[in-house]
């Protein structure tokens, strides 16, 4: 076996699972039994997998799936990028529904806004399963983790982490951009040392495996 | 219509017992009963600024114990017939006294007094929960300094969650010529950061550290700038609208005069 048949690679909340293309059902079994062997504390019962796949046979895809439900463990499918609701919002204002989408993902309920109509301060940190919009501004030290998307109606000095689960697609707004960090899904990035401050809106999001700002209107 | 007013800032360092002490005789000077209480445990100070640390005979733990009544406590001040001080232990730390406990006292001490001053200490812990417990009014205290604002924005946090909304700030130990030349933060940063009412900023000076070691509080000393900055902030405090000073800067002479040593 040169190359190997699966990695398993850590997000921010979750985990991929990287299946070869070429690879039989047993043998990814056998693979699956030993990696998850050697570190169980790693995968807890309920650990949600994302399984990403050149072009995989169905039927293996299958066999992987219900192998990882024997052991307890769930697949997201890879298209479907919501995570499961642990905890209900503090503040639940604007739901948000695109009924075709809806129809076809039955896994997703709705997709939730959190709306924080406070300046959020050193020490605090904002979580939500959905999107998240904050009316006021995020301080250093202030970390906002969201799955979905980050809209900061005032100035972004803190940590803010789009796409926690893995969503790509999510991107951070803010009317004065200047985090400590920007993380989205998995990709990680830092301010430069010496920021200057902007009176423009800004946008960051994933482009060609980077995370990238560019002003914006609004 | 009394008001207890707490004092703190997260960090160490920045001047709460020093702002304390001069609001305190300065609110004295205008007339006002005043009770300063010192809460922090195990490391107070607040009597040596004040210079009444040789009358101390009770202190804030024998009272919130129930062993004496709080009027046996005070220490009258030497010179300002209505400000008191409650000091603190110097043995015990701070989980010798409890929020119920503050609370309790420092109602009693409302009927009495128009305005009691709580010495928060530097931290988030026990003795600061302690601190805020009873408060109507919180001051901040901070530097122009990164590490003490940020320190200020959690206090300022930490406050909201314990339901003070009544928060105020103070700005100390600004250095003009720094802020002139962009070597230090200027309110403007300050402000859009904290975005706390601001009702002080008080100049580094000279003058505080000989009159902390004399134990005697410089607020209202015409011929120091923090002086007339305490006494502007002891204005504010009662309700007047002062407007910010006009900070000297050290010309030429002033600081050859200085190195020279005259």
């Amino acid at each position: 076996m040169g190359q190997e048949l699966i990695k398993i690679k850590g997000g921010a909340d979750g985990f991929q699972l990287i299946v070869d293309s070429s690879a039989k059902l047993e043998e990814v079994q056998a693979e699956l039994e030993k990696k998850l062997a050697e570190n169980p504390e790693f995968f807890p019962e309920g650990t949600e997998f994302k399984l990403v796949v050149a072009d995989l046979n169905k039927n293996v895809k299958k066999g992987i799936s219900e192998f990882l439900t024997n052991k307890g463990l769930n697949i997201a499918n890879s298209t479907n990028t919501a995570v499961q609701q642990k905890e209900q919002p503090k503040v639940n204002v604007n739901t948000q529904q695109n009924q075709g989408q809806q129809a076809a993902n039955s896994g997703i309920s709705q997709q939730e806004m959190t709306v924080v109509n406070r300046t959020v301060r050193n020490g605090e940190q904002i979580t939500s399963n959905g999107s998240v919009m904050i009316c006021g501004n995020v301080n250093p030290g202030a970390s906002i983790v969201a799955a979905g998307s980050i809209d900061i109606r005032g100035t972004c000095r803190g940590i803010v982490h789009a796409g926690a689960a893995g969503d790509i697609e999510a991107f951070v707004v803010a009317d004065c951009l200047l985090p400590t960090q920007v993380r989205i899904a998995n990709l990680i990035a830092r301010s430069p040392d010496n920021i200057e401050k902007n009176n423009f809106a800004e946008k960051a999001y994933i482009k060609d495996g980077q995370i990238v700002i560019e002003p914006i209107e609004r | 219509m009394s008001e207890v007013i707490v004092i703190t800032s997260g960090k160490g360092g920045v001047g709460k017992t020093t702002t304390t002490a001069n609001i305190g005789v300065g609110l004295a000077q205008r007339g006002k009963s005043v009770v300063l209480i010192d809460t922090d445990t195990g490391l107070r100070n607040l009597d040596l600024l004040l210079g009444l640390e040789n009358r101390i005979m009770y202190d804030l733990v024998d009272v919130t114990e129930g062993r004496i009544p709080y009027k046996k406590a005070l220490v009258r001040h030497k010179k300002y017939e209505s400000l008191f001080l409650l000091p603190t232990s110097q043995i015990k730390d701070k989980s010798a006294v409890n929020p119920a406990q503050l609370i309790v006292l420092c109602d009693e001490l409302r009927k009495e007094y128009d305005y009691v001053i709580i010495d928060c200490p530097a931290g988030i812990e026990q003795g600061f929960k302690t601190a805020i417990a009873a408060a109507d009014r919180a001051i901040v205290v901070t530097m122009p300094e990164v590490s003490a604002v940020r320190d200020a924005d959690k206090i300022i946090g930490e406050l909201g969650r314990a339901e003070k909304d009544n928060i105020s700030l103070i700005v100390n130990r600004i250095r003009p010529q720094m802020v002139e030349s962009g070597d230090m933060m200027d309110m403007s940063d300050i402000d859009d950061i904290l975005a706390v009412k601001c009702i002080g900023q008080v100049p580094d000076d000279e003058m505080v550290v000989t009159s902390a070691n004399r134990g005697e509080p410089l607020v209202g000393n015409p011929k120091s700038q923090a002086g007339r900055a305490y006494a502007n902030i002891v204005g504010r405090i009662l309700g007047e609208d002062i407007p910010f000073m006009e900070f000297e800067k050290e010309g030429l002479f002033k600081r050859l005069k200085k190195a020279l040593g005259i």
